[in-house]
């Protein structure tokens, strides 16, 4: 097929109706972060909202988690319409099941079919949104070491009817609220789905009414196109060649020993355009909460291709062309079979599939990709949970209070609150005085850990250092830390980001080392300390300008000596660049290969 | 008489108020070496065109009420202050790590922004404070001395202090101040808790580093001014515009200057809120003001004007927040020196860059060669090249279509009018997206508002916008290419006070709240009593910041009974905020309480008797009706009459095709639109459908 537009004029009307399309998904998800309960939703922003065409193919999206959007969506719409052959005006559909489409089990999604006044499904307007609790055996919506779904917990709901004329099904409300813990906050969260959702479709409509519904059947074609073709010059552009990465999750219990490895094969065919991810030699599933949805599985692969190529390529169905991911039954990273658990599927193995995709794009030639990310939940992002001796109330919530990871680029330093690779550095950094007056609990310090980057001619992210505990009563603090092990690599001589570090200050002042996956008691005036992972350096430090590393000393986020050890940088007593002892310097180090 | 100057990017411009309430309006270029050479530039103007000198003309006048772009602009340019940032032990990196959030989740050609102040001037000072304000640890006076020390090493100009819990207990920061002054006299210092008494530390942090950082500045900025209006024969009160859409004295704001970051574009809602009630007897209205790099939105909802407790300098998560509320303005890179291009997929796009002032659009002849929205608006006749800004500025039209036709039409295969016509299409688009998205967020539905035009180049398609949003009426105010000056001639005088105080409306403590807004009130008649002393009439506002448990994003929700004495009165705030949520996000929670994390008293004087005048019209015996080509969409090229705007009757009704021009702007009037002069000089047009 001819990918050229030849009919130019599209050129102007694809940019007013993508615009429009565009508008309506970030209106939906306005709404959806601005009214939701839960901090995973309206401050780690972990949810999307997205539209699809009348024929399941991903045709907007808002600026939303990475991990959520690519695919999925299209998946869930096909199960509506396979479970539900009639669909009619006002009717909504919650869905959460990964074996039909879903991220995971949190993962609550309102899909809402836009019906015209002739009866025909037009759009699907997608609003998924991570919750705070969805009946779990335990009270984590990440069950990392769950044998099974049943053993998990979670209520599964594969695209269940939960409103019909506009109006919802308090039987199904009903059942949630006797399983699902705090469940005003899931409420909450519900409305704002079901609010988001229902705004898309109104304007959807309005759109359709406007400007008719055969020219957007049209425009779904030309923009897909134009996607593609976006999508191909980006592709063409770049070298062809194969490379294989390795990343390896931390053992945790459910795990093998050495923990879980996954393998990513990386091939860009610039002759036909198209960049294929292997995935297929990976390990079977495993008895333990870590498993890939096969939405999670083809996404995470997309994020690393997507994290490596043209920034401006649209992202919907019409660029997916141009990518093969290649996914295989029953696989850790594939697809799955009930009732594996894919509890945790959004983070922790999903990261281990990003990263080596990027990282191995970089093994292709100099330029591309991005070094590895770090990995994720650290006490910095722990679940805290007591009774607050002022009012005798439990409490319970995940804090945002410090996360890094950013990975080098081939052209700039990591963005540092990455927070892990699927997320995309959306989320956002809780305020310690607002953690302070919402729980009984004292934060003493959050800074950046010095000499912590992970060093490259682009650095990765630093270690952020927090140190916490309860100010009053007793404390559990819940996390499952990834990359204590297995740090996050560097591409092109870059060097590795910082391990994730845990440990405990007792009231004396003693420190113990905690171990990565935990649920540690603090009394008051104890506290935890934790110390995030960071990212991998992209090329070689020693090529780093050394004005930049000048800047780092003068900063004070490396030392000195680190600025002359590490990036052969060497400064006077003024913190000023010796020329000549700096060149010296990297030249002996080019000698001894460094 | 009165005068209101804005300095914006490209012009200053000028209102005058004559003594017998009449309107003048005239423009000065900007002179960013010295903008107030600028101001006395557009006075120059006015003398001259008012046929008496400058001394005589400000020699009457009362009120010098000033928007300016300085404070943004020193900030931009990396001109602000040598400032120190001074925190508590243990957070250093507040200003570094913000609040998290990025934009743009694939692009990685960005890094990680710097911080406000940099590290190396970033110092730890010990002791800390709790929530619950008590101390945990002691400040050390010695310590934070030889930190001054330090300072004064680095010969710091300014500091900026923001400690942990200094809004509910301020000895720490309170002891630092006295020991900066004591140390270190004549450096000024900004306090945090004084300045923005608000939770969250990074935006307090921020406030201060930014007012801080300002301060030497605009001080010198402030007296420079008064200095040189007294000096040319003014002997008036000189107020000063804020951010918050209010005036100050111009020697109160020298002592927060971060109030001026949005002087000038807070003011367009002031003016649009004036037309849309005189002209069309609306209280909701979408205003857009229309500059050559930017396009500002901002609005009117049910007669006030909402406000945005975010306010980024920069792009959102890539530059600094204010921690201020301003008046919500959405700024886009779009106007009439926007870029118009095709990417390699075929798609037009215009903006986000510009061609700025240097080298400006082609038809500019300075040497651009980039199609802008003024060149597509020339090339399909909408300006008359021998008469833009009045004649001022002859335009090249063969520049314009050759960069059209170079960059876009042969690309795309399309006439050259078609590409004109694309450009102004596609520029008309991402406007419209700018306003969906402030009305979303201010829950306004924009199908219900009154379309205000401001800035010289809203006339090219304020009509096709009105068209997209479903708008009923679209206004060009005949002072619409000062709209920001016309706002500051009819701007009250303002203040705001804030505090921080949690609530729950299970658990809530009247006592306590009474308290506090008691205090607030006495500030407010403090201000009623000083600043605002023979002011014609005054009010005061209460507002609580709610939300529903759990939620991080309050709402602003009035408090009607200004105290709360039964439960009744705790019911109808709760029940204010449902029905606010409902109004802004078509959802609600009625069974559900309410938490109130913020408490804020508004307080306005009222300068002057009536809002605004009409503008004086002058001498149009040479105004003649001519005729122009002009190209539509469907029509293709049409003979359109050409009227100056000025020489239009009260209600006489005009229908599209038409152009109407003045020396300030030109109103494309399209096709099916219609139409009418009012009294207060504004065109009110019904845009047609589309």
């Amino acid at each position: 097929m001819s990918l050229k537009i030849d009919n130019t004029i599209d050129g102007v009307k694809l940019a007013l109706i993508s615009n429009r399309l565009e508008g309506i998904s970030r209106k939906m998800g306005n709404t959806l972060m601005r009214t939701g309960r839960s901090g995973v939703l309206n401050i780690a922003r972990d949810f999307s909202c997205c539209i699809l065409t009348g024929s399941n193919e991903l045709v907007a999206v808002a600026e939303s988690l990475p991990i959520h959007v690519l695919s999925g969506p299209d998946i869930m719409a096909q199960y509506m319409k396979k479970f539900h052959p009639i669909l009619k005006k006002g009717d909504a559909f919650l869905h959460n099941s990964p074996y039909h489409g879903c991220s995971h089990p949190a993962d609550h999604t309102i899909l809402v079919p836009v019906i015209d006044d002739e009866g025909i499904h037009r759009y699907t307007v997608a609003a998924k949104a991570h919750q705070a609790d969805i009946g779990n055996s335990i009270p984590t919506t990440y069950h990392g070491t769950a044998r099974d779904v049943y053993e998990e917990g979670a209520l599964i709901f594969p695209a269940t009817k939960v409103q019909e004329n506009y109006q919802t099904n308090m039987d199904i409300v009903r059942m949630c609220r006797m399983r699902i813990r705090v469940p005003e906050q899931w409420w909450g969260d519900f409305l704002a789905m079901i609010g988001a959702a229902r705004i898309g479709e109104r304007e959807i409509l309005e759109l359709g009414k406007e400007i008719g519904w055969e020219v957007l059947e049209q425009f779904n074609n030309d923009w897909f196109s134009y996607s593609e073709q976006r999508m191909v010059s980006a592709i063409k552009k770049l070298p062809s060649g194969v490379a294989t990465r390795q990343s390896t999750h931390d053992a945790i219990p459910g795990t093998p020993k050495d923990g879980i490895t996954i393998t990513s094969t990386v091939t860009i065919n610039p002759d036909d355009a198209i960049i294929t991810v292997d995935l297929l030699n990976n390990p079977k599933e495993q008895p333990c909460g870590l498993n890939l949805s096969e939405a999670c599985a083809r996404t995470a692969a997309m994020v690393g291709v997507f994290n490596s190529i043209d920034h401006t390529v649209p992202k919907n169905a019409g660029s997916f062309r141009r990518l093969k991911i290649l996914l295989g039954e029953g696989l850790v990273c594939g697809v799955p079979k009930h009732p594996t658990s894919c509890s945790a599927a959004t983070t922790n193995v999903a990261d281990r599939v990003s990263n080596p995709t990027q990282a191995a794009m970089p093994d292709i030639s100099e330029g591309l990709g991005l070094a590895e990310c770090g990995g994720i939940m650290t006490p910095g992002l722990g679940v805290i949970s007591g009774v607050d001796p002022a009012n005798d109330r439990p409490y319970v919530n995940q804090i945002m209070l410090a996360f890094t990871g950013g990975a080098g680029a081939p052209s700039a330093d990591c963005w540092q609150t990455i927070c892990h690779v699927g997320n995309g550095g959306l989320c956002y950094y809780d305020s310690i005085e607002l953690d302070e007056l919402r729980h009984p609990i004292y934060v003493h310090t959050r800074q950046f850990a010095t000499d912590s980057e992970g060093a490259g001619k682009f650095c990765g992210a630093r270690s952020a250092y927090s140190e916490y505990g309860p100010i009053r009563g007793n404390m559990e603090v819940a996390y499952v830390s990834d990359g204590a092990i297995n740090a996050a690599k560097g591409v092109r001589g870059g060097l590795p980001g910082a391990p994730s570090q845990q440990h405990k200050i007792t009231r004396n002042g003693k420190l113990t080392k905690l171990s990565n996956v935990g649920v540690v008691k603090l009394e008051s005036g104890e506290r935890i300390v934790s110390m995030t992972t960071g990212g991998g350096g992209y090329g070689n430090p020693m090529e780093r300008e050394p004005e930049m590393v000048r800047r780092d000393v003068e900063e004070g986020y490396i030392t000195k000596e680190r600025a002359s050890s590490i990036y052969g940088v060497v400064l006077d007593e003024y913190e000023q660049i010796e020329l000549n002892l700096t060149l010296e310097l990297r030249n002996k180090s080019n000698i001894s290969g460094h | 008489m009165r005068f209101a100057v804005d300095t914006g990017g490209t012009f200053t411009d000028l209102i005058v108020e004559d003594d017998d309430g009449g309107l003048h309006m005239f423009k000065a270029a900007t002179t960013p070496d010295d903008p107030i050479r600028g101001v006395l530039d557009s006075l120059e103007n006015a003398a001259a065109g008012l046929d008496i000198n400058l001394k005589q003309l400000l020699g009457r006048g009362e009120l010098f009420i000033h928007g300016t772009t300085h404070a943004i602009n020193a900030i931009v340019t990396g001109n602000t202050a040598k400032t120190a940032f001074l925190t508590s032990e243990g957070h250093k990196d507040i200003l570094v790590f913000r609040e998290g959030g990025r934009m743009e989740p694939f692009n990685f050609t960005v890094p990680f922004p710097q911080p406000y102040i940099p590290r190396a001037l970033t110092y730890e000072i010990p002791g800390r404070i709790l929530a619950d304000g008590s101390e945990m640890a002691p400040i050390n006076d010695a310590e934070v001395i030889r930190i001054i020390e330090d300072l004064k090493d680095k010969n710091i100009e300014s500091i900026a202090i923001c400690l942990l819990w200094s809004i509910v207990n301020p000895d720490h920061e309170l002891r630092v101040g006295e020991l900066i002054s004591k140390h270190l006299p004549g450096i000024p210092y900004t306090l945090s808790h004084i300045l923005n008494p608000s939770l969250r530390e990074y935006r307090r942090a921020s406030s201060a580093a930014i007012d801080a950082s300002l301060k030497p500045l605009m001080s010198d900025y402030m007296q420079n001014l008064s200095g040189r209006l007294h000096e040319s024969g003014f002997v008036g009160r000189v107020l000063i515009v804020t951010s918050q859409g209010g005036v100050m004295d111009a020697e109160d704001i020298a002592n927060s200057p971060i109030h001026l970051i949005n002087s000038g574009p807070s003011m367009a809602p002031v003016s649009g809120r004036y037309f849309a009630r005189i002209d069309e007897q609306s209280d909701t209205a979408v205003i857009a003001d229309t500059g050559g790099t930017t396009y500002d939105v901002s609005l009117v909802r049910k007669g006030g004007i909402p406000w945005t407790r975010e306010t980024w300098i920069g792009e959102p998560y890539r530059g600094h927040m204010t921690g201020f509320p301003s008046v919500d303005v959405k700024s886009i890179g779009a106007g009439g020196g926007s870029i118009a291009w095709v990417d390699e997929g075929g798609m037009l796009h215009v903006g986000p860059h510009s061609a700025g002032a240097v080298p400006g659009p082609a038809c500019y002849g300075l040497g651009g060669n980039n199609p802008t929205v003024t060149d597509a608006a020339l090339a399909l006749g909408y300006l008359d090249p021998n008469f833009f800004l009045g004649g001022a500025m002859e335009l090249d039209i063969n520049s314009a279509k050759t960069a059209i036709v170079n960059k876009i039409s042969n690309i795309m295969d399309l006439s050259l009018e078609e590409s004109a016509l694309a450009i102004i299409s596609i520029a008309t688009e991402n406007m419209v997206q700018a306003i969906v998205d402030i009305t979303v967020n201010q829950g306004i539905d924009p199908r219900k508002a009154v379309l205000i035009g401001g800035g010289g180049a809203a006339g090219l398609n304020s009509i096709a916008i009105a068209r997209r949003l479903g708008c009923s009426r679209a206004i060009i105010p005949e002072v619409g290419a000062a709209l920001s000056a016309a706002g500051a001639m009819m701007s009250d005088l303002s203040s705001q006070y804030r505090r921080t105080h949690f609530m729950t409306s299970d658990e809530f403590d009247m006592d306590s709240v009474n308290e506090l807004l008691n205090d607030m009130e006495m500030s407010c008649n403090n201000f009623i009593a000083g600043p605002g002393e023979g002011a014609i009439e005054s009010s005061i506002e209460f507002f609580a910041e709610a939300r529903y448990p759990e939620q991080v994003w309050e709402i602003e929700v009035p408090i009607k009974s200004h105290r709360f004495e039964s439960r009744n009165d705790i019911k109808s705030l709760v029940e204010a905020f449902h029905a606010a949520h409902q109004d802004i996000f078509a959802i609600n929670d009625p069974d559900s309480g309410i938490e109130v994390v913020g408490w804020t008293a508004n307080v306005k004087c009222r300068l002057k008797t009536s809002e605004s005048g009409v503008l004086v019209a002058g001498n149009s015996e040479t105004l003649n009706l001519t005729n122009r080509k002009a190209y539509f969409s469907q029509l293709g090229f049409v003979d359109v009459s050409v009227r100056r705007f000025e020489t239009m009757n009260i209600d006489e009704e005009i229908k599209g095709p038409a152009i109407i021009e003045s020396a300030f702007t030109t109103v494309v009037i399209d096709p099916g639109a219609i139409v009418t002069r009012r009294e207060s000089g504004s065109l009110s047009i019904n845009p047609g459908a589309i």
